[in-house]
């Protein structure tokens, strides 16, 4: 199975990492580079400070794990959609922002791909993982909102983490779809 | 008969709701501050709450409206 994370900060980072012992090919999209801020935060090592980020998942999975994976150190357009994310089997949708979001979507509905999204609010207390057809992309609230990046919430997004990593190995496993909120006490299943 | 799931300051809770018609978001957003000021509503009893604490969070209607989940906004990822 081929399954394409797009977008590998803070939860696709840790996400993947914890899916690193599926029977899969995993695939890392984000044209971002590793900040030393992003030591706080996502899966990212000193290392690979200044690399480009899923150039830098790549290796770190290769390097600590002798796990092989692809990278693409790209943004995601209308125009490179269908090739970054050919052949996918599943798509793990961690943008962090509402356009891309739909963007993914769109790909996701015109060729039937299975498309689980991830999101956490900006406060950081509060996350959803949610199959595409029951979510929709939340605004934020002011443009260039603050984020989580300080690692201040790290228990949360290591919850918020297990269950987007859960919720990929149950669909790897037998195809199951299931939607969590996950908050500081609990992983709820919602669907 | 529905079920309103309250999550705020990162923690969440249901609450069991009487509805008769079709409520609003706006509606709902109402109904849990008012729940939640006044403590029925199990770990979250927050007497002072501000009118507006719920404002900008978002109203999700899961199972045929059965279950309502009033959430923060959910932005980020990356």
């Amino acid at each position: 199975m081929r399954i394409v994370f797009c977008g590998v900060g803070a939860l696709g980072s840790t996400a993947a990492v914890l899916c690193r012992n599926l029977e899969a090919t995993l695939v890392f999209v984000d044209f971002d580079r590793v900040e030393s801020k992003n030591l706080l935060a996502q899966a990212y090592v000193k290392q690979s400070v200044g690399k480009n980020k899923a150039e830098a998942l790549k290796l770190q999975l290769l390097n600590f794990y002798g796990v092989k994976a692809e990278s693409f150190g790209v943004r995601v357009t209308a125009d490179n959609v269908a090739t970054l994310c050919k052949g996918a089997q599943l798509l793990v949708d961690c943008f962090d922002n509402a356009a891309s979001r739909k963007l993914l979507s769109d790909f996701a509905r015109a060729t039937t791909t299975p498309l689980l999204h991830a999101a956490v609010s900006g406060d950081g207390t509060f996350g959803l993982v949610r199959w595409d057809e029951r979510f929709t992309p939340d605004a934020e609230d002011v443009a260039g909102q603050a984020t989580c990046e300080g690692g201040e919430h790290l228990p949360l997004l290591g919850l918020l983490c297990g269950a987007i990593a859960r919720t990929v190995q149950d669909f790897v496993k037998g195809g199951t779809r299931r939607d969590s909120m996950v908050g500081l006490a609990a992983v709820t299943p919602t669907a | 008969m529905a079920t309103l799931n309250i999550t705020y300051n990162g923690l969440s809770a249901d609450y069991a709701l009487e509805l008769d018609h079709q409520v609003s978001d706006a509606d709902i957003r109402r109904i849990a501050v008012e729940v939640v000021r006044s403590g029925n509503v199990p770990g979250l009893a927050l007497p002072h709450l501000n009118d507006a604490a719920f404002d900008a969070f978002v109203v999700d209607r899961l199972q045929g409206g059965h279950r309502i989940y009033l959430r923060p906004k959910v932005p980020f990822g990356a």
